[in-house]
């Protein structure tokens, strides 16, 4: 009798093992990408736009039978699962944990920018999925003991000013301003300028953080211009630049160099609503669309991208449209360079392709924490033409279009 | 710096008192809190900005556009809803619900119509008007479209005082306000009067939006949620249910806020509502709070 039950339960956990391990390797029907966007909020315009971009590259992808996985040497299409967030953190933690337990998604993908990832990044580590970070650049999120996340575009956000540092001191700028937005994503910014140029013995005459939802910089602009600066820079969301450079231009004041962050990213939404004046010598971070890379070896380069992307939306594209594409392509190089189905080797087959790997987002390339550290971004001034406003790249030197404008007239 | 953040606030309180003035008068007089009172201020915004764009309207233009829309606006709405709302056995805790619905279904609409982006007019198109884009004032130099925004707040409170205290309109709005069952016995058109004070408190939160660019920067669909919350610590400052205790509410509110920008910027948020704490824990009917049932 003792035989015959030792031969039961050798039989029954070889059914049951047997099976677990064909189970493990028939291949879903398809890939579940669960991401969450924000339809209302501050958030909303940049989220929306992201979560544009996702759709795109999903459609695309689909259109062609989907993505190939190489785990289960086949295309398998691949099916969106996103909630609407509306911009709260508090509601954003609850949907991330239903995509995760209840929804069960093969890839997890971040709301739009830090505020909305800093939620993620935690459920992402203790369900150990890997967050696929689209622009969460916030330097907190990426630690050595955490291996289940990876930034897709932008760099950190503590790198951003890396350039912006070295424009200033090599144009022998001595006595700066800077007031940013008490989050994450600004502050880190701001803290890495305040270092890199107090290292190279630049005079700080004004440096504070300002609540995220400031609206109205007049009295700030009007402090700063008593300290007497020759340089302002300005860390902010859409939201405080448009206050900031519409306060600034009302104000009457006049610096000889004024940054902004978003210019560069969102240029329509910014020109719409503060003007071609207010930001005529302004200098910002550009991305793409305005930094054409068309030399590409993963996706669509950018010519293509807008063409297409506007047969699929009837809108130019804009940054975020173009992170959200991006997101996509490097689920996609992950899944086709994968060895196994799981989080782990995902991550691993991303180590494999970082460096390598050239979208129209620039070169993809992260760190051992997970930290894009491939992107850069440079320095870039509009200069009236016309009507309108033409962007020059003052810096790095490899990249210069043209000399900066400075002091701005 | 000091003279800069005291004159600038007051310039700004006197916006912030404008914005309050709405919700204030609607709870006065119907004791109910419009949780929809700051998307009245954003569809204000809206339609400035669509009159703009569609025919160059100044909005100087569509201040009293703005005004007779949203007063028939309002005193359409007032039928719909709150004579229902007020013969229910709850109506303050029905009143709450009710408006957040609202004020879901407005942003949802202005969504669905303009889309999520931030929207502007340029905000120097004052100094275009006036040909001057700042002026002095002790020595301190303001844009000047805050100039504008002050006279436009100043010319509102006034008009209200007037309806309050000098039209038998206003007699009626505040026998209502001090007993609404007295005023009923002593023969006032109760509903037509409320209707009317509803529309005026939805015009006044229209006109803060007409204005809103130049004090608060870009308009956007979900901005409403916050300024609600900024009206009901204004008022609450002054005194709720008092219309007039909104303008020392919100003259409070904008010099702290400039005061605290100028000196502990990073702290900005917290004052407002430190204030409004320390209002309610020493003097909770507020700062004119013996004019809550006599205006």
């Amino acid at each position: 009798m003792r035989k015959f039950s030792a031969l039961i339960v050798f039989l029954f956990l070889f059914v049951v093992g047997f099976s677990g391990i064909a189970m493990s390797k028939e291949a879903p029907k398809y890939i579940k990408v669960g991401t969450l966007y924000a339809s209302s909020g501050p958030f909303a315009k940049p989220s929306t736009a992201e979560f544009k971009g996702l759709n795109f590259w999903v459609h695309y992808v689909n259109s062609k039978g989907g993505v190939y996985v190489k785990a289960f040497h086949k295309r398998i299409p691949v099916k969106l699962v996103a909630y609407d967030d509306q911009s709260s953190t508090a509601t954003a933690t609850t949907l991330y944990n239903q995509l995760i337990t209840q929804d069960h998604v093969n890839i997890l993908v971040a709301d739009f920018g830090s505020v909305l990832t800093s939620v993620a990044v935690p459920l992402a580590k203790v369900h150990k999925i890997l967050l696929f970070d689209v622009t969460g650049t916030g330097s907190k999120f990426f630690t050595p003991d955490n291996p289940y996340i990876v930034l897709c575009s932008l760099p950190t956000s503590g790198r951003w000013p890396y350039t912006l540092a070295d424009f200033i001191i090599s144009e022998k700028i001595n006595r700066i301003a800077i007031v940013y937005s008490s989050n994450d994503f600004d502050q880190s910014q701001a803290v890495t300028l305040h270092n890199k140029l107090k290292k190279a013995g630049v005079d700080i005459v004004y440096y504070h953080a300002v609540p995220s939802n400031t609206s109205n910089y007049s009295i700030i602009l009007h402090n700063i211009k008593a300290k007497n600066p020759n340089a302002v820079i300005e860390f902010g969301y859409p939201n405080n630049d448009i206050a900031f450079l519409q306060n600034l231009e009302s104000s009457g004041l006049k610096f000889n160099m004024v940054f902004t962050v978003f210019p560069g990213q969102l240029f329509k939404l910014l020109k719409a609503n503060v003007g071609v004046k207010a930001l005529s010598y302004g200098y910002t971070y550009p991305t793409p669309p305005l930094l054409r890379y068309n030399k590409v070896n993963l996706g669509m380069g950018i010519d293509k991208f807008e063409k297409e992307f506007e047969k699929y939306s009837g809108k130019t594209p804009n940054f975020l449209n173009i992170a959200g594409y991006n997101v996509g392509l490097i689920i996609q190089k992950t899944l086709e360079t994968s060895k196994k189905f799981n989080q782990l080797a995902f991550r691993k087959a991303i180590a494999g392709f970082s460096g390598k790997a050239f979208t129209l987002d620039g070169l993809f390339k992260v760190n051992k924490e997970g930290a894009q550290i491939g992107e850069m971004l440079p320095v870039a001034q509009f200069v009236p033409r016309g009507q309108g406003l033409k962007m020059n790249i003052v810096y790095p030197p490899s990249m210069k279009t043209a000399k900066a404008v400075y002091p701005a007239p | 710096m000091l003279s800069y953040a005291l004159i600038g606030g007051i310039m700004y309180g006197l916006y912030f008192g404008l914005v309050g003035m709405g919700l204030n008068l609607i709870f006065g007089v119907m004791r109910m809190i419009n949780l929809a009172h700051g998307d009245f201020i954003m569809l204000g915004a809206f339609l400035t900005y669509w009159l703009y764009y569609l025919f160059g309207f100044n909005p100087l233009i569509v201040i009293p556009i703005s005004i007779v829309v949203f007063l028939v606006f309002g005193f359409l709405m007032y039928y719909v809803f709150v004579p229902k709302l007020l013969h229910s056995k709850d109506p303050e805790m029905l009143s709450f619900i009710l408006f957040f619905g609202v004020s879901q279904v407005i942003e949802a609409i202005i969504i669905l119509f303009f889309g999520n982006n931030q929207i502007s007019v340029p905000s120097t198109i004052f100094a275009k008007l006036f040909n001057v884009s700042t002026f002095t004032l002790f020595g301190n130099t303001f844009p000047i479209s805050w100039l504008v925004v002050s006279v436009a707040c100043i010319v509102a409170f006034v008009l209200i005082y007037v309806y309050f205290f000098y039209t038998k309109l206003g007699y009626a709005t505040r026998a209502i306000m001090a007993n609404r069952h007295e005023a009923l016995v002593s023969g006032i058109d109760v509903n037509k009067v409320s209707a009317i004070a509803f529309g005026v408190g939805i015009a006044a939160a229209s006109l803060a939006g007409v204005m809103g660019f130049f004090m608060i920067g870009a308009a956007f669909p979900s901005m409403g949620t916050d300024l609600t919350t900024i009206s009901f610590t204004i008022i609450v400052l002054g005194a709720l249910g008092n219309p007039l205790g909104t303008v020392i509410g919100g003259l409070i509110y904008g010099v702290a806020i400039m005061l605290m920008q100028t000196y502990f910027s990073s702290w900005t948020n917290v004052l407002p509502y430190l204030l409004l704490i320390f209002v309610i824990l020493i003097k909770p009917e507020g700062l004119l709070g013996k004019a809550v049932r006599n205006v």
